[in-house]
């Protein structure tokens, strides 16, 4: 922990990364307790307004809906969704990588084709694909399809994590003392690899919250009346001269969010670098 | 010496600054080099003796600062800048490290980078740096120097890339050629030749060395005067003869004890070990620095401590090493005790028939163990040695389970086990263990060193009470000289002895009647390499268990062994007793072993067999004796085309060789060995 501490005192931005992130999630958890309007409430006295005029903070969009509320609700739909992401992407991930790197020879082969077969496809443009023929986004088959498209990714670094700790003699140990396969990855390995995954969890969180607000943007993302930041940005993509603020506030709430998670990000991977 | 020396150092001090203090690397060093004249520094890792040498090149890092001074042929290189270092480093002080493989540029041409060294130096011609560098490889003994020039360094041996490395440091006609653990890396006998070579060349070339080890026999066997370090100190200096026969200072004299070495088997004799460990020394500390350790300290040691010229050349810190006041320390050695009730028919732990590894496929096939036969006593300990490559740590993994033999058996207590682990039973097992080189990394730096002595436990003998568990654990970590606040730590905050007593003592949890012991103390210092084997045999002579001690080091397996077995190639060529093999060795590889081996003992003079190249290609198929090739008594065509046949010299002792039995001994006898 001592560690911990004087690493934030050499790395500010960590801080201001951390001290967003945590702003954000605190908006998500209690935010909508103090706010004085809905994400559905349509204001027919004031469309497009501007920011604070009516009790509107940031304004209102075409439908007289505030803004500010519907990016409060929408921190909570894309928090969530990227944090079950990274997590299930990192849990398949170490359980896929882990199985190829340690067995090796043909088992390692096959699962290293077939994840670079779905790396080859953008996950992007997967997830379209199979979210367009669903055609229903809800906020669990958003989880699922993103984690699978992050999956080849988080599998080999998980396979490379193994890899290095595996030549240790205390695998060979455990080996002659007749530990299971599983005892070996999971309870003497994965300990020890524990760095490089806690830093992959966090670089995903990152980019998961560009994808799930790109999805929202492409019209795939969580449907109507649902707030989504991406999907605020396109409904008023068209009034951007008239009322910028319609389109800016939203953008601006994904970049500082994707912002404040890389800097903690890159952070962390400091610290686990000095730690090992 | 009367001549002026060639370098001479004069309090000088190394301080780096970290952090959160300052820590003394390097304090009060005065030393001097005459012309062609070795000088040999010896000292455990962290002792500061290759911070020392990087002072005088001023290598060292920017947190590093000197004190005191350098005096090189009459200059003070002290006071020189970066720039005008340029003009020492190489071309009047050379240094040669430890690993030559990381010295050497993969990517350039042998021959490319000789010819750099005396065009940039010398300003000559590629054709005429050529020529030089062809001159050098000779002087080296390199057979085919005009074709090794056009090779890359991977595609030579390592004893021959240090041999490249000594030429580009002799290319620059160095007046200084400081050695820094040059054969370290190397096999035993790729040292003697190197060690042989650099001695000869010292007086060709008319250099002064300066040769830093770790091991006293290597120092020895190249030095005419020798300093010991500790903690950044010279603690000792004079004639390498009398350091070794009279010691003045109490660490020198606990050193030399510490070393297995030629007269000290484990029947009479423990090996001194030093209690304690090496400590950075801060900035604050005065006195001598071995005081926490010393057993012939009194009151006087930290006032009264500084270097004294005891006889004319002979410098030393401290004159208690025999000091009477305080009682010698016993270093008699336990007794062992047999098993009752031995059942004569199950004597045999362990037999091994035709034991067969191979990797690869076929036509590149690699013939790691190519027909081991052996059979192993209850409470022996069966010592196994031979250059790397080998196969003798092959076979101990087989034993142990770690791979499964291509062909033959392994027979364990009158079962079949020629299997991998997988599919061995828990009996067997348990019954079977394992010690690694490196204990850093056979202990899992995740747990605490309870549940790593505790697993094997829980898993094999099925004690599932934590409080019963722990209560073992705490009687064992006892037996290991650890106590049991070790419970709770985990293996980065211990040093290399006590991890190694670690896995030691993992070893021991499950009471094997077999151990493998895989170069178990390879890695460790000597100190704490002597308080490993002390344990080792401790352990031994209590449980009963037998061994298969596996190591390079033959002054090692003689400390500890009962039988020993030399392997070459993946075959054995010889096995016997340990006097026996030791004493009348019975085939030419072992007789040039053993007379590769370093001794601690300057006056021991021993016969050198020069034993040039390294084995052959493991993938070939060899019709006649492996090694005739190297063999300095081979008779003549019948050791390459034939077989050696197995000659038994006595009941216990034999050898496969084509020279009658008893010509060695003859030999052996005439030369004095």
């Amino acid at each position: 922990m001592k560690n911990w501490f004087l690493q934030f005192k050499q790395n500010p931005r960590g801080i201001v990364g951390l001290a967003v992130l945590l702003l954000w999630i605190f908006a998500a958890l209690a935010g909508p307790a103090f706010l004085t309007h809905t994400y559905t409430g349509m204001d027919m006295e004031s469309q497009l307004t501007g920011p604070g005029v009516n009790g509107h903070l940031l304004g209102t969009d075409a439908l007289g809906r505030d803004v500010f509320s519907r990016i409060i609700y929408g921190s909570r739909s894309i928090l969530t969704i990227a944090l079950m992401t990274s997590l299930l992407s990192s849990i398949a991930g170490i359980i896929i990588g882990f199985t190829a790197g340690y067995f090796g020879g043909t088992v390692d082969t096959v699962f290293l084709r077939i994840m670079d077969i779905l790396m080859a496809i953008p996950p992007l443009v997967l997830s379209m694909v199979v979210l367009g023929i669903l055609g229903n986004s809800t906020i669990f088959g958003l989880t699922i399809i993103v984690s699978l498209a992050y999956t080849p990714a988080t599998a080999r670094v998980a396979r490379g994590a193994l890899l290095t700790c595996k030549g240790n003699e205390y695998v060979d140990a455990a080996r002659i003392r007749g530990e299971s396969h599983l005892y070996i990855m999971f309870i003497e390995i994965l300990p020890n690899t524990i760095g490089p995954v806690i830093v992959e969890i966090t670089a995903r969180f990152a980019y998961s919250i560009m994808m799930i607000a790109s999805l929202g943007f492409l019209g795939v993302g969580l449907q109507p009346p649902t707030p989504d930041w991406g999907m605020m940005v396109i409904e008023n993509k068209s009034l951007i001269l008239e009322a910028p603020w319609t389109v800016l506030y939203p953008s601006l709430a994904i970049a500082s969010l994707v912002i404040a998670v890389s800097l903690f990000s890159d952070f962390i991977s400091k610290v686990m670098i000095h730690e090992n | 010496m009367k001549t002026e020396p060639v370098l001479e150092l004069k309090n000088l001090g190394v301080v780096y600054k970290t952090l959160t203090d300052s820590v003394v690397a390097v304090k009060d060093v005065s030393l001097s080099v005459g012309i062609n004249e070795a000088l040999g520094i010896i000292g455990e890792s962290g002792s500061g003796k290759s911070t020392l040498f990087y002072a005088i090149m001023n290598y060292l890092s920017g947190n590093g600062s000197r004190s005191g001074e350098i005096i090189f042929k009459g200059e003070d290189l002290m006071g020189k800048s970066a720039q005008e270092m340029t003009a020492y480093r190489g071309s009047k002080i050379a240094m040669v490290y430890q690993n030559p493989y990381s010295s050497l540029n993969p990517s350039l041409t042998i021959g490319f980078q000789l010819e750099e060294v005396s065009m940039f130096h010398h300003g000559m011609t590629r054709p005429q740096a050529r020529k030089a560098a062809i001159e050098v490889l000779t002087d080296l003994y390199l057979g085919d120097a005009a074709g090794i020039i056009k090779r890359y360094p991977h595609q030579i041996s390592g004893g021959m890339q240090q041999r490249i490395c000594i030429a580009m440091a002799l290319l620059c006609r160095p007046d200084l050629m400081i050695l820094d653990e040059p054969t370290t890396a190397l096999d035993v006998t790729t040292e003697a030749v190197i060690l042989d070579i650099i001695a000869e060349l010292k007086n060709k070339y008319n250099m002064s060395l300066i040769y830093i080890s770790h091991d006293i026999g290597v120092v020895n066997k190249v030095s005419d005067r020798i300093a010991v370090m500790y903690r950044g100190e010279v603690v000792e200096f004079g004639d390498q003869k009398i350091i070794y026969k009279t010691p003045k200072h109490p660490y020198t004299r606990a050193l030399i004890n510490c070393m297995p070495r030629a007269g000290v088997v484990k029947e009479d004799s423990r090996l001194n070990t030093i209690p304690g460990y090496v400590t950075r020394r801060s900035a604050a500390e005065t006195g001598c620095p071995f005081v926490n350790r010393c057993e012939k300290r009194n009151d006087t040691c930290l006032d009264n401590y500084g270097m004294v010229e005891r006889e004319p050349g002979r410098f030393s810190a401290c004159d208690r090493a025999y000091a009477t006041d305080i009682p010698e320390k016993e270093l008699k050695a336990a007794k062992g005790h047999l098993p009752e009730g031995e059942d004569p028919e199950h004597k045999t732990v362990l037999k091994i028939q035709n034991l067969k590894k191979h990797y690869g496929h076929t036509g590149r096939r690699v013939r790691a163990l190519d027909g081991v036969d052996l059979s192993l006593d209850r409470n022996n300990v069966l010592g196994v040695v031979g250059e790397s490559g080998c196969g003798k740590s092959t076979m101990g993994h087989t034993v142990s389970g770690l791979m499964k033999p291509t062909s033959g058996k392994v027979i364990f207590d009158g079962k079949d086990i020629s299997v991998s682990w997988k599919k061995r039973s828990p009996e067997v097992l348990r019954e079977i263990q394992l010690i690694f080189q490196n204990p850093g990394r056979s202990l899992n730096p995740s747990f605490t060193i309870e549940s790593i002595i505790g697993r094997p436990m829980e898993k094999l003998l099925g004690i599932k009470s934590k409080q019963e568990r722990r209560k073992l654990i705490v009687d064992l970590l006892k037996k290991v000289d650890l106590g049991a606040e070790y419970l709770s730590r985990r293996p980065k905050q211990l040093s290399g002895g006590e991890m190694q007593r670690v896995a030691v003592a993992r070893a021991f949890s499950i009471s094997p009647h077999l151990l493998v012991c895989d170069e178990p103390t390879s890695a460790l210092d000597a100190s704490v390499q002597a308080s490993v084997l002390n344990l080792l045999v401790d352990l031994q002579k209590e449980s009963g268990a037998s061994y298969i001690f596996i190591s390079h080091d033959l002054n090692v397996i003689n400390y500890l062994s009962d039988y020993i077995m030399v392997m070459y190639l993946g075959r054995i060529v010889e096995y016997g007793l340990k006097d026996e093999v030791a004493g009348s060795p019975g085939h030419p590889y072992t007789e040039a072993l053993l007379s590769a081996v370093p001794d601690v003992d300057p006056s021991l003079k021993k016969g050198s067999i020069r034993l040039e190249g390294s084995p052959p290609n493991p993938t070939k198929k060899i019709r006649g004796c492996p090694f005739a090739g190297r063999c300095h008594r081979k008779i003549g065509d019948i050791c390459d085309s034939t077989p050696p046949p197995r000659v038994d010299v006595t009941g216990t002792h034999f050898a496969f060789c084509h020279l009658p039995p008893g010509t060695m001994r003859t030999v052996i006898a005439d030369k004095g060995i």
